[in-house]
């Protein structure tokens, strides 16, 4: 349900990026989501379509969107494991529970694809 | 001419911008602040009430109070002497640090050591903001069931006190204890478990000395 503002947020930065590199118009943005957050896909695609109406975008920019596991790291032994349904932080070598997320909490833009500025330097 | 650019800009950069000036301003008032999540109805205002009058004997307190719509929720809190600030968010589903961060300068900070802030009620996009917060509060209330802590992982995984609420229904419902402790067992295990009725007053008081506690710890016993 927040994912028009997160996709709010994600057009603001890049207004900010594009104008800071002198990109005209976006083709294609690539975001980086994990599955240990509340961002869903489908919605985030759903917003991007209200918003790449924007003259920033071209008519026919596309949002790539890279999912990644959620992935722990048992402080115990070491055993790096994907986390099952999101919800069982348990070591599967040694049942240990201190668990670290290494993957799983990402949610960035990771690049953007557009056409340059015209300029007439000469 | 097409150009790739490499940002690598979390999303939710701004938020957490904001929620950095939330902490300097806390850090700099010796203000603990609290960030109050549930779904819809888990009984978050009354447990508020209920603690109120154990919670203003020990520390100043103060309150946020966030809707979607109306003053209610503002109004029940003030009546019982307590200083609440209410934010209206007109649809959106959650909190964010930018909206915390003004109802903030509606306050008189350097008369507060403990700042309440009620979420939106739902389980789902609070989560992902932080709002520059000591602890993670959430509640759960016996009616929902005790499979909510792993239907809603992000939400319970970040959380590092949940209590349980409506105890006094408890006989009514098929909620197990057992059940809920094993879940947190796997998703985080450190998270701590208090049950409570708002409604009647049971355990309220327990929790609250744990609250007070963890305020004293971090700024000491003067405040």
């Amino acid at each position: 349900m927040h994912e028009m503002g997160l996709m709010a947020e994600m057009v603001d930065l890049l207004a900010e990026s594009a104008k800071e590199h002198q990109v005209r118009r976006i083709d294609k943005v690539k975001l980086i989501v994990g599955k240990m957050t509340n961002a869903l896909p489908d919605a985030l695609q759903m917003a991007f379509d209200v918003y790449k109406e924007q003259e920033l975008f071209s008519p026919s920019a596309v949002l790539e969107i890279e999912e990644r596991e959620t992935i722990g790291h048992c402080a115990e032994c070491g055993t790096t494991f994907p986390v099952r349904d999101n919800a069982l932080f348990i070591c599967p070598s040694c049942q240990g529970l201190r668990i670290d997320i290494v993957s799983g909490r990402e949610l960035y833009i990771e690049n953007y694809e557009g056409e340059e500025e015209t300029r007439y330097d000469n | 001419m097409t150009i790739k650019v490499d940002l690598g800009t979390p999303l939710l950069a701004r938020n957490e911008e904001m929620a950095e000036e939330i902490r300097y301003l806390a850090a700099e008032n010796q203000i603990f602040i609290v960030n109050i999540m549930s779904s819809p109805g888990a009984g978050k205002t009354t447990l508020l009430e209920q603690a109120l009058g154990y919670l203003t004997k020990e520390l100043r307190t103060a309150v946020i109070e966030g809707d979607i719509a109306t003053t209610r929720d503002a109004d029940r809190i003030s009546a019982h002497g307590v200083e609440a600030v209410q934010l209206n968010t007109e649809g959106a589903c959650h909190l964010d640090a930018r909206m915390v961060y003004r109802a903030m300068q509606k306050l008189d900070l350097t008369q507060v050591d403990l700042l309440l802030i009620e979420n939106i009620g739902n389980l789902v996009c609070p989560a992902e903001f932080n709002l520059g917060e000591d602890l993670r509060l959430v509640l759960l209330s016996t009616t929902e069931g005790n499979d909510k802590v792993v239907k809603y992982p992000v939400m319970f995984r970040d959380a590092q006190m949940l209590v349980i609420n409506k105890v006094d229904l408890l006989p009514y419902t098929d909620f197990s204890r057992e059940e809920l402790a094993g879940d947190v067992a796997g998703l985080n295990p450190a998270l701590e478990i208090f049950y409570t009725s708002a409604r009647s007053g049971e355990g309220v008081e327990n929790w609250v000395k744990r609250l007070v506690g963890l305020v004293r710890a971090k700024y000491g016993v003067s405040s």
